[in-house]
């Protein structure tokens, strides 16, 4: 048998008092942190978890910050668009008033060619469109405008991407000359010839029209591909925000406490704490010398 | 027959041996609370007639006297050994456990400002500048997130160099309490050896020899082996330290090898092994780890960038500087510097910008890297602190044992008081009886009809 010292029993009741306290200490910093690993050594591989979980967390918000910007860029190509064509609906029954009228009236004609100039003019204005200050026509130029004044091309052919979700890079763009024309023969170009037609050979106005039609042809495809790529980034986002949930709720998971379960446990160690205490200072009071007389 | 005065020399006798029993429990108990006091006990013996003489000239003895053979400490050695090499054993885990965790303060995570959300908000910030590179504030905000990062590398890099300098100055001073334990085990020695040879009690030497030990078990898992006369030779690593009279230098070598005079020691345990294993292990382990981590980060980063063009058009530098946590820095200071394009010309091109941003999900990037180093770290610190917990167990367990033989017990002191003070008055009325009878002969007798 062991003997039992006031030393030993005193020492191992203070044992006792400390794994008490150090077990309602570690709780209590869960409960006041709110969280289970509050040092990688709580959990080596939830720690390496929740560092994963956070990048992705992070990535996923930029994703989706870049996934409003690609919006707005797709927002603004489509308006365009859109303005560009109820324009061309303009000149082209301008074309089929010059075509009517015919060399007959040089006066009337004059003032068509005059609202086909300022149609040319807005055009090229819609054609110069920005977001965020670049023109979104003008692929990545580094210059404010896509067309210049004279309405040919002056943007470049690279593409202008966002990174919507993972392995979603999704172009924007297309350069300016797929939806207005290659220089020399774009909308701009058209409208010059229509104008000076309906001033000088109103007899052209017819292939003019024709051209107008295949103008417009390219125009209303682009827009579509712009509502395709607008469709085609809100179902990602819609996956993105889904992911972010799941994601958000493994971290929680992972990291959080569940607060009643912790403080149910910080109040049974409590009692265990108090009851080893009530019990060290009324066992090491007795000793023979109580009974002695 | 015996002399008619043998009973007061045997009551005098007994009087003697109690008061002695009673001087020895009185010493337990002052010395209870004394640290590395071990309880004592006077040892009586019966003392008998002289054996080899014979009857015919030596008186009956009927009953014999009693006399204090010694005073034994009450301790039990293989106990001690044992308390000594677990006392070795923990002071080597406690230890590591301790500078792991100082190193494990030194990484903030999982947190929202520690080095692996720092490098995530870097990698973002090459995403707002694919979106916009002409934005000259998207592209100073990854010049300020990268000298953040480069900063945070080199402050981290810096107090895992504190952490090793505080170890060395550990082990410089645990070295130091190794030889001036030594050397006053070794007078200890010296004296216990003078106290043995001349038959004085050599108790309380004991209990010094015994606290050296075991301060030199904890500082350096010192083996020891207790000689026939009550010395004690140490060993450290297989190289003696203390023997007899002499004690031998321990010291560190420039390597942090553990020397005993000059000859290197082997595994020893103890504090100062963990220190000197911190030092030539975990620590440069670590530093190593954070070290790849910048290096990892630089490469990729600069390489990325070497592949792209700036916003003049020109192809593009390197962003980093250095390849080790304490050289990591940011040379770029003109925000136009940043290559985001992927094609030479000044235009407003993302895509390189975009396969930065994405270059946290590398492979053999800085954030993988980084994991690997706090998983490690985190693994390290798991372990050590549940073997400490474990042999702070096993320790506390062992000391236990040690103090219920050596222990005081206020209960059986107390019990002795009252045997040893019960005999007393016994003898003290043995003494006067045998005096009551004496008188009886000397004053009474032969004076009938006086």
């Amino acid at each position: 048998m062991m003997r039992v010292t006031e030393g030993s029993a005193s020492r191992a009741s203070l044992a006792g008092l400390q794994a008490d306290a150090s077990r309602l200490a570690a709780l209590q910093q869960q409960l006041s942190s709110g969280r289970q690993i509050t040092k990688p050594s709580d959990s080596p591989t939830g720690t390496v978890s929740a560092l994963q979980l956070r990048s992705q967390l992070k990535q996923i918000n930029q994703f989706q910050a870049n996934g409003t910007d690609a919006l707005g860029w797709l927002t603004t190509v489509d308006s365009s668009l859109h303005s560009v064509t109820s324009q061309l609906q303009q000149v082209r029954s301008l074309v089929l008033q010059g075509m009517n009228t015919g060399t007959g009236n040089a006066v009337s004609n004059e003032a068509l060619a005059q609202q086909v100039d300022q149609a040319r003019a807005s055009l090229l204005a819609l054609g110069n469109s920005t977001y965020l200050g670049r023109p979104v026509f003008g692929g990545t130029t580094a210059g404010g405008v896509a067309f210049d004044a004279s309405g040919s091309y002056v943007g470049d052919t690279g593409t202008v991407t966002r990174t919507v979700g993972p392995n979603a890079a999704i172009d924007l763009n297309n350069p300016g000359t797929a939806t207005f024309g290659a220089n020399g023969n774009n909308l701009f170009d058209l409208l010059t010839d229509i104008s000076a037609n309906l001033r000088g050979n109103p007899s052209a106005l017819g292939t003019d029209l024709q051209r107008l039609d295949t103008q417009q042809i390219s125009i209303t495809n682009e827009q579509s591909l712009a509502g395709a790529k607008y469709q085609r980034i809100q179902s990602v986002q819609n996956t993105t925000n889904t992911n972010l949930i799941q994601l958000k709720s493994q971290l929680s998971d992972l990291q959080d406490i569940d607060l009643a379960d912790v403080a149910v446990q910080v109040t049974s160690a409590n009692a265990a704490y108090q009851a080893a205490l009530a019990t060290t200072a009324k066992v090491s009071q007795i000793s023979l010398l109580d009974f002695l007389r | 027959m015996s002399s008619s005065f043998s009973g007061l020399t045997n009551a005098l006798a007994s009087l003697n041996a109690q008061r002695y029993g009673l001087d020895v429990t009185g010493q337990n108990i002052a010395n209870a609370n004394t640290p590395g006091y071990t309880r004592q006990r006077a040892d009586l013996a019966e003392v008998g007639p002289v054996p080899g003489i014979s009857a015919l000239y030596a008186t009956q003895h009927p009953n014999s006297s009693v006399t204090v053979s010694g005073t034994s400490r009450l301790n039990d050695p293989v106990v001690d050994a044992r308390a000594r090499s677990e006392h070795g054993r923990n002071g080597y885990l406690q230890t590591s456990a301790g500078t792991l965790s100082s190193v494990e303060g030194l990484v903030d995570e999982p947190s929202d400002h520690g080095l692996a959300e720092q490098l995530n908000d870097f990698w973002n910030s090459w995403a707002s500048v694919a979106n916009n590179p002409g934005d000259a504030a998207a592209r100073n905000v990854v010049l300020q997130k990268a000298a953040g990062l480069a900063s945070s590398i080199n402050e981290t890099s810096a107090a895992l160099g504190r952490v090793t300098q505080s170890v060395t100055q550990q082990a410089n001073a645990a070295t130091d309490q190794i030889n001036t334990a030594a050397t006053a085990l070794a007078q200890l020695n010296g004296d216990i050896a003078v106290a043995t040879a001349t038959g004085t009690n050599a108790n309380a030497l004991a209990d010094q020899r015994d606290s050296l030990l075991m301060k030199l078990s904890d500082l350096s898992g010192a083996q020891a082996s207790i000689q026939p006369n009550g010395t004690a030779t140490v060993t450290i690593g297989g190289q003696t330290v203390v023997s007899s009279t002499t004690a031998t230098a321990v010291s560190l070598s420039p390597s942090n090898q553990i020397m005993v005079g000059g000859t290197p020691a082997g595994p020893a345990g103890g504090s100062l092994q963990a220190l000197v294993d911190g030092l030539n292990t975990a620590l440069p382990g670590y530093a190593a780890q954070l070290d790849s981590v910048a290096s990892a980060l630089a490469s990729t980063v600069n390489a990325a960038q070497a592949s792209g063009y700036d916003l003049a058009g020109n192809p593009g530098g390197p962003l980093f500087a250095g390849t080790t946590a304490a050289t990591l820095s940011v040379v770029v200071t003109n925000p136009a510097n940043l290559a985001a394009s992927g094609t030479p010309g000044g235009n407003l091109g993302g895509s390189v910008a975009l396969s930065m941003s994405q270059l946290g999900s590398s492979p053999t990037g800085a954030d993988v890297a980084y994991r690997n180093l706090i998983g490690t770290l985190a693994t390290d610190v798991q372990r050590a602190d549940q073997q400490a917990a474990v042999q702070q167990a096993v320790t506390t367990s062992v000391d236990g044992l040690a103090q219920s033989s050596a222990g005081v017990s206020f209960d059986e002191e107390t019990t002795n008081l009252l045997t040893y003070q019960r005999a007393y008055q016994a003898s003290s009325r043995v003494l006067t009886t045998v005096d009551e009878t004496l008188d009886t002969l000397i004053s009474h007798t032969g004076r009938v009809g006086l």
